[in-house]
């Protein structure tokens, strides 16, 4: 099973860009995860921007979703989302069931502490891109047992 | 066929990793003791055994056969050494130690970013896949 080069290279400079941020002698101590997931807002507008570049606009918000669970998952880990769920009023759920920046690491309990600083930027992917699409929202990962990941996705309606 | 023990060294003779099978005799030393000891002789024994080749050899030591077990060895190209002790009935598995490497230990501890290089690794799920890994081998045979 031979992985392309390139996301080989992603996840391994993201796994540095972690330890950096992470490292003592950074002045950054419990702002780590925001400024992770700042670089992932960043990085996630320019992605939309790059993977919709040919095609129409979305109809409504759930076609936005849609395009998040599958093509930009796609682009990003090789895979799908494996369940969205939605309450209609403005919260969504992505769950992937084994998470591909996370699926190295574990497979149950061991290192799960450390979960959250491999999903800021993840996170940060997620509501990068949608801002981009012209959809506010807040978006968080939770971890019960590696490498399942569920994303939370709150659209702040003005 | 069984396969007994696994030993993996970095390229300075630390040991990352160790694991028992089954073995009815123990060597009577200290854990370290027996770790140090290995790996001194397998690294004697690699630059003796490219010394005397009577040719250029491409691998050099691969593994030797005593009556009752035989050790395979495997270094990557990293410097990281694979030592593998099973009975004797076993024939050459160059193979499959380089798939134990590239499948098991780059998968999951090179590309895990909690396990440091060069480190003993602590990792349950490379744990985990090196078991299937090995309870998948055809010579692997739990007899105990």
């Amino acid at each position: 099973m031979q992985e392309d080069a390139t996301n080989v290279l992603f996840e391994l400079l993201h796994d540095e860009l972690i330890s950096y941020v992470y490292s003592n002698d950074i002045d950054m101590k419990s702002k780590q995860i925001s400024i992770l997931e700042s670089h992932g807002f960043r990085i996630g507008q320019s992605l939309a921007e790059q993977l919709t570049k040919d095609s129409s606009r979305f109809k409504d918000e759930l076609e936005i979703m849609k395009f998040v669970c599958r093509d930009f998952w796609s682009a990003m880990y090789q895979k799908q989302v494996d369940n969205l769920r939605t309450n209609h009023q403005g919260v969504y759920v992505l769950q992937d069931n084994c998470f591909k920046l996370l699926k190295r690491i574990s497979s149950g309990k061991q290192y799960l502490e450390f979960a959250p600083r491999f999903l800021a930027i993840p996170c940060g992917f997620v509501r990068g891109a949608l801002a981009n699409l012209g959809i506010n929202s807040i978006v968080t990962a939770e971890v019960i047992s590696m490498p399942a990941v569920k994303f939370q996705i709150m659209i702040q309606r003005v | 066929m069984t396969i007994h023990l696994l030993h993996i060294y970095d390229r300075n003779g630390n040991s990352l990793f160790a694991k028992e099978w089954s073995r009815k005799k123990s060597s009577n030393l200290t854990k370290v003791e027996e770790q140090k000891l290995l790996f001194g002789m397998i690294h004697s024994i690699k630059s003796f055994v490219t010394k005397m080749s009577p040719k250029d050899g491409k691998e050099g030591f691969i593994s030797y056969t005593t009556s009752r077990y035989k050790i395979h060895f495997y270094e990557s190209p990293t410097g990281l050494k694979f030592i593998l002790l099973t009975d004797i009935f076993v024939g050459n598995i160059r193979e499959t130690m380089k798939k134990l490497y590239s499948s098991v230990y780059v998968e999951f501890v090179v590309r895990n970013p909690l396990c440091p290089l060069n480190e003993p690794i602590r990792s349950s799920l490379f744990e985990t896949k090196l078991e299937t890994f090995m309870t998948g081998l055809s010579f692997f045979e739990d007899s105990n």
